[in-house]
């Protein structure tokens, strides 16, 4: 965190790292009667997309620092530049496993745990957290859970808040909750632990997560076929709607699929060995075609954990949804904004979702945030939405993190208010 | 009853043939499928629209009685009991699948929709919903968000919360809100989710748009036949650590067994058996032989003396008959039914079981054990006779301990059927006072006056605003006077 908080232009006095959920409550409860600002983070790496106080154009967008994507920065009256910057609260230090059988299929660890490290205490079992959203490969897992945002297995394994069974969470005025359990299968009370998955450090410092686990498929293959940006969306949409199910589908444009063409589709494959075998065969029968590539086990896995990383570094850092039958017009809504970006997109054809990055090398700033502000209008009118979770502070500043709720009646402010009333943490979302 | 001009305008609103005020009939919502809870509503009303529903609610509550929302009443909680003379909105009317978007494998459905009207429907598309009570032929889809129900297939595909997208709302206030919908990417507060499963407290959904799924091609059933239980939950725990992911584990005992074998859906179960299992997998036909020939070995491995398979569609409901039917079966050898719902995790299952069972026989009771036991989903009976007072005693303090030693076990009180009026004043068992106050803030968050289905899911002595003295008690008076649990 320390580190991080460096590279993001934090004064290390400005972090603090607690070592237990009772530490985080004093931390928060001083913070309160102080008046000041804290912002919950992991490893502290994408603590530029916390909505406020931490220069949004610094840090890493590894999926760290649970993004708080809430509405305009400084749209609580607080200022959003640096100059009034909050404390970061990281959970860095509560990393231990407290939990974990394997023949249960669960898991209790702090929320700092990494989910690298993570990853490696899972794997003499056979076991995994199929978490493959943005930074899941380095960022911890109480970000992952507070930032909720999940990657192309969630079509399979379903998405983040799917697989959270229990959450301790420090809140915003300083209560320790212990919320769900470590079953899964409970419906004992109300669902406050889907209602913390995803919200972005603003209700409260999540210290310690429970989550079920999965046996790693037997096979992992990952076929890429090669062809032009308009053949490959709708090579990917055939196979969204084929009747072989599959694990993962994603259009990768420019050089990063691999397959040296202008596009490739990548179709994920996981399961027992004569079930992917049958898949394969069936997939390219559809296909017509042999795929350009074909990566099997550790391949196929390393190639998706790059797809993981992706974002890791940009500038710009940008995500387009829409119903999955809309790919071709969300994925061209995005290419408008990574060609201001100067970056690149990357399409979750299952769950109609692209993502976007730039370097924003020198470029016109302000026609970016027109470019965004006009990607979000159109995506609205198709029911769509366009949310940043990294860019230049007055990029940001211009377009807002998420372009404000939906029609939730003041639902958002009331939650909010019930968890952190003297608003010390990250602010509300959207 | 409720005040005549209230009548008056709810048949206005919802014209005469969805207002149900007379005493004969609105005797059937006296209670869900939970007959031990009974409390007769001030009258129900039937609304066809959204609208009608907003409407409805504003004039109940302009008249200060309560709401209680209402599916098809399948619920074994107690949930939707009215309590102090409520006004039982219906969604009975509220049956039409408004779109099914096979393109994206999606349905928006009003919620009086029957659970399995909406799979046979998306059908057609090479299409199903994949959470499937055991009510599914009558439950509706309104009452599964309400419950988050599960299922014997959850084991593999999640339960309703996984399914369901976006929902229009009519809260407490008779306002009308749009949550998530179109997918699940939604930015902001995960209020699809933490709506679902809030049994009927936080508002009254009028639209719910769920997530389908392809019917698998092929399916496999395995039946194993056990000479002691603990053996049968063993084979379960070897199956999931081997990593094999069955869609569904579902462990019939033996007192059930025999209840259903003398009974009229006899399944061709061995009556001396101590427990049958049922595994099924599905998915692509390859591959799913040699996941069925793993699952047969762990059985026969863990002390399965038999194990069986179906070869065609058939016989595959002839595997399942049992474990369908079971529930029905029993209520033949007994008068009166206690249905558990604790989860554990799934590797104490042998002990846990072997723990039931002692409580049952410590007490002189029959304990009949029908459950989904893949993910520790227990389902312990309590069969008795309400009018044999010592029995009852009995039956109470047995089925506390059950729940005791679930909880301590690292369980919870219930995995499917919601806290309701059954379970309620079991909340402090898993949740402590920070947690209980924080679910009455968020339920006050949704309904400020407490008007929509008050007494259910968290203790009266429990709520803030009571410790404070601000409860009028009306509610509460009421619930005193409930028969107690079963």
């Amino acid at each position: 965190m320390s580190e991080a908080a460096l590279a993001a232009g934090i004064a290390p006095d400005r972090v603090l790292l607690p070592e237990s959920a009772e530490e985080v409550q004093a931390v928060v409860l001083e913070a309160g009667e102080a008046g000041t600002r804290l912002l919950p983070a992991g490893r502290g790496t994408w603590l530029g997309a916390g909505g406020w106080g931490v220069d949004p154009g610094r840090g890493d967008p590894d999926g760290e620092g649970q993004p708080g994507g809430g509405g305009e920065p400084g749209s609580d009256g607080r200022p959003g530049g640096g100059t009034d910057s909050p404390r970061i609260v990281s959970t860095e230090r509560l990393a231990a496993v407290h939990h974990y059988e394997p023949a249960d299929l669960t898991l209790t660890a702090g929320a700092g745990i990494g989910l690298d490290h993570l990853a490696r205490v899972l794997e003499p079992n056979g076991q995994w957290l199929p978490f493959d959203g943005p930074a899941c490969d380095t960022g911890t897992l109480g970000a992952a859970v507070a930032s909720g945002v999940s990657g192309p297995l969630s079509a399979r394994y379903g998405a983040t808040r799917d697989n959270v069974l229990g959450l301790e969470v420090v809140t915003g005025d300083g209560r320790i909750l212990r919320i769900g359990g470590r079953v899964v299968k409970n419906v004992a009370g109300y669902d406050l632990v889907r209602l913390f998955t995803g919200s972005r450090g603003s209700l409260g410092v999540i210290t310690r997560v429970s989550v079920r686990l999965f046996p790693r498929p037997e096979s992992d293959v990952t076929l890429l076929f090669g062809g032009d940006a308009a053949g490959a969306v709708a090579a990917a949409r055939r196979v969204c709607t084929h009747e072989v199910p599959v694990a993962a589908v994603e259009v990768i444009e420019g050089d990063e699929g691999g397959v040296g063409r202008a596009a490739a589709v990548a179709v994920r494959l996981l399961g027992g060995v004569d079930e992917v075998d049958e898949s394969r065969a069936r997939i390219v029968a559809a296909a017509g075609a042999e795929p350009s590539a074909a990566l099997e086990g550790g391949e196929s896995r390393a190639f998706h954990g790059r797809r993981i990383g992706w974002e890791a570094g940009a500038a710009v850092v940008a995500r387009l949804a829409a119903l999955p039958d809309r790919l071709a017009e969300t994925l061209e809504c995005a290419r408008a904004v990574a060609a201001l970006a100067g970056g690149a997109t990357s399409a979750d054809a299952l769950q109609g979702v692209v993502r976007v990055k730039g370097s924003c090398p020198g470029g016109d700033l302000a026609a970016l945030a027109e470019g965004l502000l006009r990607g979000r209008r159109e995506m609205a009118a198709a029911g769509g939405t366009l949310t940043l979770s990294q860019a230049p502070a007055e990029v940001a500043a211009r377009v807002g993190w998420t372009g404000g709720g939906g029609e939730e009646g003041g639902l958002t402010s009331r939650i909010k208010a019930l968890f952190d009333p003297d608003s010390t943490l990250a602010p509300s979302c959207p | 009853m409720i005040p005549k001009a209230l009548a008056v305008s709810l048949t206005g609103i919802c014209g005469p043939d969805g207002v149900i005020a007379d005493r004969d009939r609105l005797l059937v919502y006296e209670s869900d499928a939970l007959t031990a809870y009974r409390h007769r509503p001030g009258a129900v009303v039937l609304p066809r629209t959204t609208d009608e529903v907003r409407r409805a609610v504003q004039a109940i509550t302009r008249h200060g009685l309560p709401i209680v929302p209402r599916g098809a009443g399948t619920g074994l909680s107690g949930g939707a009991v009215p309590l102090g003379g409520a006004v039982v909105i219906g969604t009975a009317r509220m049956n039409r699948i408004l779109s099914i978007d096979a393109a994206n494998r999606r349905a928006v459905l009003q919620p009086g929709v029957i659970n399995a009207e909406l799979s046979a429907a998306a059908a057609a598309h090479g299409l199903y919903y994949a959470p499937d009570p055991s009510s599914q032929t009558a439950c509706t889809i309104g009452g599964n968000v309400a419950e988050n129900s599960g299922g014997p297939h959850c084991l593999k595909y999640g339960v309703t919360s996984r399914y369901v997208t976006g929902l229009t709302v009519v809260l407490a206030d008779g306002s009308v809100v749009r949550l998530g919908g179109q997918g699940r990417e939604a930015p902001g507060y995960d209020l699809v989710g933490l709506f679902v499963g809030s049994e009927g407290c936080f508002g009254i959904a009028t639209e719910v748009e769920v997530g389908l799924l392809p019917v698998p091609e092929g399916v496999r059933t395995l039946l194993g036949i056990f000479d002691r239980i603990e053996d049968a939950g063993r084979a379960v725990s070897d199956i999931v650590s081997a990593g094999l992911l069955p869609a569904a584990m579902e462990i019939i005992d033996g007192p059930t067994i025999r209840a259903v074998e003398d009974s009229v859906f006899a399944a061709g179960y061995p009556t001396d058996a101590e427990a049958a299992l049922v595994i099924e997998f599905d998915g692509l036909e390859a591959g799913l032989d040699a996941e069925a020939a793993r699952a047969a070995e762990f059985c026969r491995r863990a002390g399965a003396r038999e194990v069986r398979s179906a070869k065609d569609e058939e016989e595959r409901l002839a595997l399942w008959k049992g474990r369908k039917k079971a529930f029905g079966a029993m209520g033949r050898i007994a008068p009166d039914l206690l249905v558990q719902d604790a989860t554990v995790p799934r590797t104490t299952l042998p002990a846990i079981l072997k723990g039931i069972s002692e409580i049952g026989k410590r007490y002189g009771l029959v304990v009949a054990n029908v459950f989904h036991a893949g993910d520790g989903n227990l389902h312990p009976n309590i069969l008795f006779d309400r009018r044999d007072e010592d029995e009852l005693e009995r039956v109470e303090r047995a089925s506390k301990e059950i729940m005791q030693i679930c909880v301590d076990s690292g369980g919870t009180i219930t995995g499917e059927h919601g806290v309701g009026l059954d379970k309620k004043h079991h909340m402090p068992l898993i949740y402590g006072e920070a947690e209980l106050d924080t679910m009455w803030g968020i339920r006050r968050v949704f309904d400020p006056g407490d008007v929509l289905n008050p007494g259910k899911v968290l203790p009266e002595e429990t709520d803030p605003a009571a410790r404070a003295g601000w409860g009028d008690g009306a509610v509460g008076e009421d619930l005193a006077a409930a028969p107690a649990p079963a």
